[in-house]
C-alpha cells in the first residue's frame, strides 16, 4: 500500500497552478448567446400583467421564455423521496421572493439581453410579505400558501423524534435550563458563481456544462422540466469553483437548455456576483429552543427541543435538512429521554437550501452553547459536563441506532491535551467505552450498551 | 491597441478601448486563467500583473493598459518548468478548487519581487487581504508564499516563519 | 476600554453520507493494454480533492502506482451515477464504489496473471505495478505484461464495476426512529478569543481542533478541509449574515465588501489533530471531514466570548453591535422554581399572538 495514507500530489494540482483548470465560464462555443433574467422586484406579489413582445423584438434578442414555455413547470428537489415540488422554474402568476426569476432572454450580447429584460412590460401587485417564522400561525400574518406557512411532513406537521419518558425526566430534574438559539442565514459565496452553458447538438441531444455539485441529480431535474429522457442530455462538469452546498439547486441549467432548444444556438446563463449574493439559495436561518432536564451533579436526564427552520419561499431541500437537524439534536451525548419537534416554515425571502453541515450546523451551535449555559448554571467545569454525558460505545442514539464507534471522549481528551487543559480524576481516565467498574446512573440504563455480566 | 501578454506581442486588438482587460484576455485572446469572480474588484480572482504590478483586470479598461506587459498564470511557468510560486502552491496544497489560485499567485509573485525573502507572514496576509479564498482558509496559501519567498535568496536563509 | 481574553469549547458529531441514505455512487474501471488504469466516477470535485482520494483508493486496491491512474469525472455519457458531492459522502460512499470496482478489476487482473503463471489467482499477491505468487517475489510479473497479454493473447478486458449504497431508511413519523447515517465522526474545537468591551470587536486568537476522520486517506487534503472549514465557521460566528436586521428582509448587499467573508487577516493560529478511529464500513476505515470542519467554531467562539466578558450571544453572527448590546443589557435568565430560562423574549411563546398555540413548545 503506497497511496492510501500518503499526501499524494493533488490530481488536478498542476492544472490549477498553471491556470489551466477549465470552469464552466471558460467554455466558449461558437455562436454563444447570453441569458439575462427578469427577476421580481417585490418580496411577494401577484403578477397582474406580463408582456414580453417588446423585449422579443429588441435588437440581438434570439429567444424569450416564460412559465408557459416550460414543459413541466414545477419539479420538486425531493420528488424521489415522495415530497412534491412547489416551485416553478419561472414564475407563473405570483412571485414569492425578491429576485425570483420570471422571464429569461437569450441575446447576442449580455448588453442586448439586459436591454431586452428592461423592456419587458410587467405589472406586479405587491402583497405584504411574511417574514418572521415564529408568527407562522398568527391570524393577522400573510399566508404563503392557501394552506398556511408551514410544510407538513407525512403524518404530523412537524418532524418528531421521541425516545424514553421525557415527562418523567423533567419531573426528576433538579434544574431545567432553557435557551433560544438563532444562527443567521448566510451565503455560500464561492468565488465561482453558478453557471450553465447549454449546447444543442446536431443529433438532437443537448450538452450542458454545469457548475453543479451533482451531475446526475441536475440532469434529472433538467430532464423533468424538459420532459425528455436522460439520454437526450449530456452533463459536463466535475470541476467546480467551490460549492459548499450552494450548487445543488440547479437554477441555470433548465433555462439554458430551453433557450438552447428554442434558438438552436449555444446559450450561457451565468449568475453575476450580485445574483449569486442576492438571488441564489442561502443557508437557512434557524430558531432553536432547548430545554434540558439536568441533575445538580451534571447528568442530562432529558431534552426537549423546538426548531423552526426558515425555508424561504419554497421548500427545495428544507424538509430533508430539517430531518437531519432533528435526528442530531442529541449532539455528542447520550440523553435517554428526548422529545424533538421541528417545523419547516416558509417566508417571503430567497429559498434556503443545503450548505456545509446542513441542519447539523445549527444543531451543534444550539447544543454546544446550551451545554455551556448548563455548566454555568450548575457551576460545573465545561469539560467535565461534556465528558460525563458523552456518548459511549454501544449507546443508543435518539433515533434508535446503537452506535458502534463513537469518539466523543477521545476527541475531548485530545483537545484538552492540545489546549493544555488538565482533566482531573476520573475524567482524565475516561475512554469511549464504559469501564466495567463504572457507576451507571439508573436513568441511563435504557440507552446504553448491554453490560457484561460479572465484568 | 496593443499588449504584450506573457511575452507575446498582441497588436491590433479589436476590443473597444473601454473593454475591461479581463474580457480582452478571456474573450479576444483566449487566456482563461484570470477569473470573473465578482467583476467589481472585490475578490481578486481577476488579478493580473500589469508591468509587474498586480491589478484587478475586471476594473481596468484596455485603454489604460495600451502597450503594457501583462503577466497571467500561464506566463509564470509551464508544467515542465514551474515558477517557484507555482511549485510552492503545488507542493503546499495551496489550491483546492483553483478558482482564486491564479490571482493569488500573481499577487504573491509581485509581493515577493518587491520584498524578497525577508517578507513576513503579516506582510503576506496584509498584501493578500483583498483576495478571497473560500476553500483553503488561507493557511496553506500564506505558507506557500513564504516558502516561495525564501527560495528567492541565493544563500540558504531559513524560510520566513509561517505559523498555522 | 479593555480587551478581555476568553476560552470556549464545543464538542460535536457529524454524520457521514446522505441523511437517511438511499444515495448510490457507481464506478467503472478499465485497464489499458499497458496496465494503466482508467477510473470513471460521477463524483464532482468541488476542490476538496475527491478526484485525488478516489485515485489513491483505486491505485492501492488494484496494486498499481498512484500515477498510473487516470480519473474521469467529467461527464454523464462515460461516467456512471453518483448522487452528488454533499452530505460528506464523497469518500465513504463514492470511495466505497471505487474500492469495490477496483477489487473486481484486481480480480480480473489476477485471473489473467494466474493463467499466465499457472498459479491459482488466490495464491497471487502484488502491489505497485507487479504481481507475484505468495512468498515468491522473484517470480514477479509486471501488471503491464499481464494487461498486454489480456488484450492480445487472451482477448479479454480487465475491468471492474460496482455501486455502493446503504438502503433508504424512512423515519417513523411518530418517533423518528431510523438509521440516518453510514458512520459518525466526532470533533472538538477550543477557541481563544479577545473581546474589546468598547467596540464589541471579537478577535479569534487561536483555534485548537481535533477530529476523528476514521482514516485520513490523504492527510494534506484532510488538513485543507480543517483549515477551510475553520474559516467558514469563523465567518458564520462573527462576520457573515445575509439579513442584518433578520427577520427584516433587507439584504447585506450583492458584493464582496457589503457581504463580509473571512480574509487572511482574520486567520487565527491553528493547532489541529486528526484521530483515526476507523469506521467498520468505510474505504480503509474512512469516515468524513468536509462538513464537520465548519460546525464547531461558532459555539466554541460564543462560549469563549462568554468566558471573556460574561455575556451570551445566541443570535449569530456575534457582530460588534450584538456584543455591545449584550454588554449593556447584561441580561440574566428568568428563574421560576427549578426552571432557568434564557432568552425568554425571543421564544415562539413570547412572540406569537396565540401564546404559542399550535406549536409543540418546550415548556408546555
Amino acid at each position: 500500500m503506497k497511496a492510501v495514507g500518503a499526501s499524494t500530489p493533488r490530481y488536478d494540482g498542476i492544472s490549477a497552478v498553471t491556470g489551466r483548470s477549465m470552469f464552466v465560464d471558460d467554455v466558449r462555443p461558437v455562436g454563444l448567446l447570453h441569458v439575462k433574467v427578469l427577476r421580481s422586484a417585490q418580496h411577494s406579489a401577484r403578477i397582474a400583467r406580463l408582456d414580453t413582445a417588446a423585449a422579443a423584438a429588441m435588437p440581438g434578442v434570439r429567444g424569450v421564455i416564460t412559465a408557459a414555455d416550460v414543459p413541466r413547470l414545477v419539479v420538486g428537489a425531493l420528488e424521489a423521496q415522495g415530497i412534491p415540488g412547489d416551485e416553478p422554474l419561472l414564475a407563473l402568476d405570483e412571485v414569492r421572493y425578491l429576485g425570483q426569476p420570471i422571464v429569461a432572454v437569450a441575446a447576442e450580447t449580455e448588453a442586448a439581453a439586459r436591454a431586452a429584460v428592461a423592456a419587458i412590460d410587467i405589472e406586479l401587485q405587491p402583497r405584504e410579505p411574511f417574514l418572521d417564522i415564529r408568527l407562522a400561525l398568527d391570524p393577522d400574518q400573510p399566508r404563503i400558501t392557501p394552506e398556511g406557512n408551514r410544510f407538513h411532513y407525512e403524518k404530523h406537521v412537524e418532524r418528531r423524534v421521541r425516545r424514553g419518558d421525557v415527562e418523567r425526566a423533567f419531573e426528576q430534574a433538579d434544574v431545567i435550563v432553557q435557551g433560544v438559539y438563532r444562527p443567521a442565514a448566510i451565503e455560500h459565496a464561492p468565488v465561482e458563481t453558478q453557471a450553465a452553458v447549454a449546447i444543442p447538438e446536431p443529433d438532437g441531444r443537448i450538452t450542458i456544462h454545469s457548475t453543479t455539485q451533482a451531475l446526475y441529480y441536475s440532469m434529472s431535474i433538467v430532464a423533468e422540466h424538459l420532459k425528455v429522457p436522460l439520454g437526450r442530455l449530456k452533463f459536463v462538469g466535475g470541476q467546480v469553483g467551490g460549492g459548499f452546498g450552494g450548487k445543488v439547486d440547479t437554477p441555470c441549467e433548465s433555462v439554458a437548455a430551453l433557450l438552447a432548444l428554442r434558438t438552436g444556438r449555444p446559450v450561457k446563463y451565468a449568475f453575476t456576483r450580485e445574483e449569486e449574493m442576492l438571488c441564489s439559495s442561502v443557508r437557512a436561518a434557524w430558531h432553536i429552543e432547548i430545554a434540558d432536564a439536568v441533575t445538580s451533579d451534571g447528568w442530562i436526564l432529558g431534552r426537549r427541543t423546538l426548531t423552526l427552520h426558515d425555508a424561504g419561499a419554497y421548500s427545495r431541500l428544507s424538509p430533508y435538512g430539517t430531518n437531519k437537524h432533528t435526528f442530531h439534536m442529541g449532539g455528542a451525548y447520550t440523553i435517554p429521554n428526548v422529545a424533538f419537534n421541528s417545523y419547516v416554515v416558509w417566508t417571503n425571502r430567497v429559498p434556503s437550501s443545503s450548505m456545509r453541515g446542513f441542519g447539523v450546523t445549527s444543531a451543534s451551535f444550539a447544543i454546544e452553547t446550551h451545554m455551556e449555559r448548563i455548566a454555568s448554571v450548575l457551576g460545573m467545569d465545561s469539560w467535565e459536563l461534556r465528558l460525563r454525558n458523552a456518548t459511549r460505545t454501544g449507546d443508543i442514539s435518539p433515533t434508535g441506532v446503537r452506535l458502534p464507534d463513537p469518539s466523543a471522549v477521545a476527541t475531548l481528551r485530545g483537545a484538552a491535551d492540545a489546549a493544555g487543559v488538565r482533566l482531573e480524576g476520573a475524567y482524565g481516565a475516561m475512554t469511549d467505552a464504559r469501564g466495567p467498574g463504572e457507576h451507571i446512573p439508573e436513568h441511563l440504563l435504557p440507552a446504553i450498551a448491554r453490560l457484561q455480566v460479572g465484568a | 491597441m496593443r499588449l504584450i501578454v506573457n511575452g507575446v506581442e498582441r497588436e491590433d486588438l479589436r476590443s473597444a478601448p473601454m473593454t475591461p482587460l479581463l474580457d480582452v484576455l478571456r474573450e479576444e485572446l483566449g487566456i482563461m486563467s484570470p477569473k470573473p469572480g465578482c467583476r467589481a474588484g472585490g475578490c481578486g480572482a481577476c488579478t493580473v500583473l500589469v508591468n509587474g504590478e498586480p491589478r484587478r483586470s475586471c476594473l481596468l479598461p484596455l485603454a489604460a493598459t495600451d502597450g503594457a506587459q501583462i503577466t497571467t498564470a500561464e506566463g509564470l511557468g509551464t508544467p515542465g518548468d514551474l515558477a517557484p510560486i507555482q511549485r510552492a502552491f503545488l507542493d503546499g496544497y495551496a489550491s483546492q478548487c483553483g478558482y482564486c489560485t491564479s490571482g493569488m499567485m500573481l499577487a504573491a509573485q509581485a509581493l515577493i519581487a518587491r520584498r524578497g525573502p525577508g517578507v513576513t507572514r503579516d506582510e503576506i496576509a496584509e498584501s493578500l487581504s483583498g483576495h478571497i479564498c473560500r476553500c483553503t482558509g488561507y493557511v496553506n496559501i500564506l505558507a506557500a508564499v513564504a516558502a516561495a519567498a525564501a527560495e528567492t535568496s541565493s544563500s540558504n536563509e531559513p524560510a520566513a516563519e509561517a505559523t498555522g | 476600554m479593555a480587551r478581555h481574553r476568553g476560552t470556549g469549547l464545543a464538542a460535536i458529531e457529524y454524520p457521514t453520507g446522505m441523511n437517511q441514505a438511499g444515495d448510490p455512487s457507481q464506478v467503472w474501471i478499465k485497464l489499458k493494454p499497458d496496465g494503466h488504469v482508467d477510473v470513471f466516477t460521477g463524483t464532482c470535485d468541488l476542490g476538496q480533492g475527491s478526484r485525488t482520494v478516489h485515485a489513491q483508493i483505486a491505485a492501492d486496491t488494484i496494486g498499481v502506482p498512484y500515477d498510473w491512474v487516470t480519473l474521469d469525472n467529467s461527464n454523464t455519457d462515460s461516467s456512471p451515477l453518483c448522487t452528488g458531492t454533499f452530505a460528506s459522502r464523497g469518500i465513504f460512499v463514492g470511495g466505497n464504489a471505487i474500492r469495490r470496482a477496483a477489487v473486481k478489476a484486481r480480480e480480473a487482473l489476477l485471473d489473467v496473471a494466474g493463467e499466465m503463471m499457472e498459479v491459482d489467482p488466490a495464491d497471487l499477491t502484488g502491489e505497485e505495478g507487479f504481481v507475484w505468487p505468495l512468498g515468491v517475489p522473484a517470480k514477479k510479473m509486471s501488471v503491464s505484461e499481464v494487461a498486454l497479454a489480456a488484450t492480445w493473447t487472451y482477448g479479454r478486458m480487465i475491468t471492474g464495476q460496482a455501486a455502493y449504497m446503504k438502503p433508504f431508511s424512512a423515519p417513523d413519523p411518530d418517533t423518528g426512529e431510523c438509521e440516518p447515517h453510514y458512520a459518525l465522526s466526532y470533533g472538538v474545537c477550543v477557541a481563544d478569543v479577545e473581546v474589546c468591551d468598547e467596540t464589541g470587536d471579537v478577535q479569534v486568537r487561536k483555534l485548537v481542533q481535533v477530529y476523528d476522520v476514521g482514516r485520513a486517506i490523504n492527510p494534506s487534503l484532510v488538513a485543507g478541509q480543517i483549515h477551510g472549514g475553520a474559516m467558514m465557521g469563523l465567518g458564520l460566528a462573527l462576520l457573515e449574515e445575509s439579513y442584518p436586521d433578520y427577520p427584516g428582509v433587507e439584504h447585506r448587499g450583492g458584493e464582496f465588501g457589503s457581504y463580509v467573508v473571512p480574509s487572511p487577516l482574520e486567520l487565527p493560529a491553528m493547532e489541529d489533530r486528526v484521530l483515526e478511529n476507523p469506521s467498520a464500513d468505510g474505504p480503509f476505515g474512512a469516515k468524513a471531514i468536509g462538513e464537520m470542519a465548519s460546525n464547531a467554531q461558532p459555539p466554541a467562539i460564543v462560549n469563549a466570548i462568554h468566558d471573556a466578558v460574561g455575556v451570551w450571544i445566541t443570535e449569530l453572527p456575534a457582530k460588534p453591535e450584538r456584543v455591545l448590546r449584550a454588554l449593556r443589557e447584561r441580561a440574566e435568565p428568568v428563574r421560576r422554581g427549578k426552571r432557568v430560562v434564557f432568552d425568554e423574549a425571543l421564544s415562539v411563546r413570547a412572540t406569537s399572538s396565540l401564546d404559542g398555540a399550535g406549536w409543540l413548545l418546550i415548556d408546555d
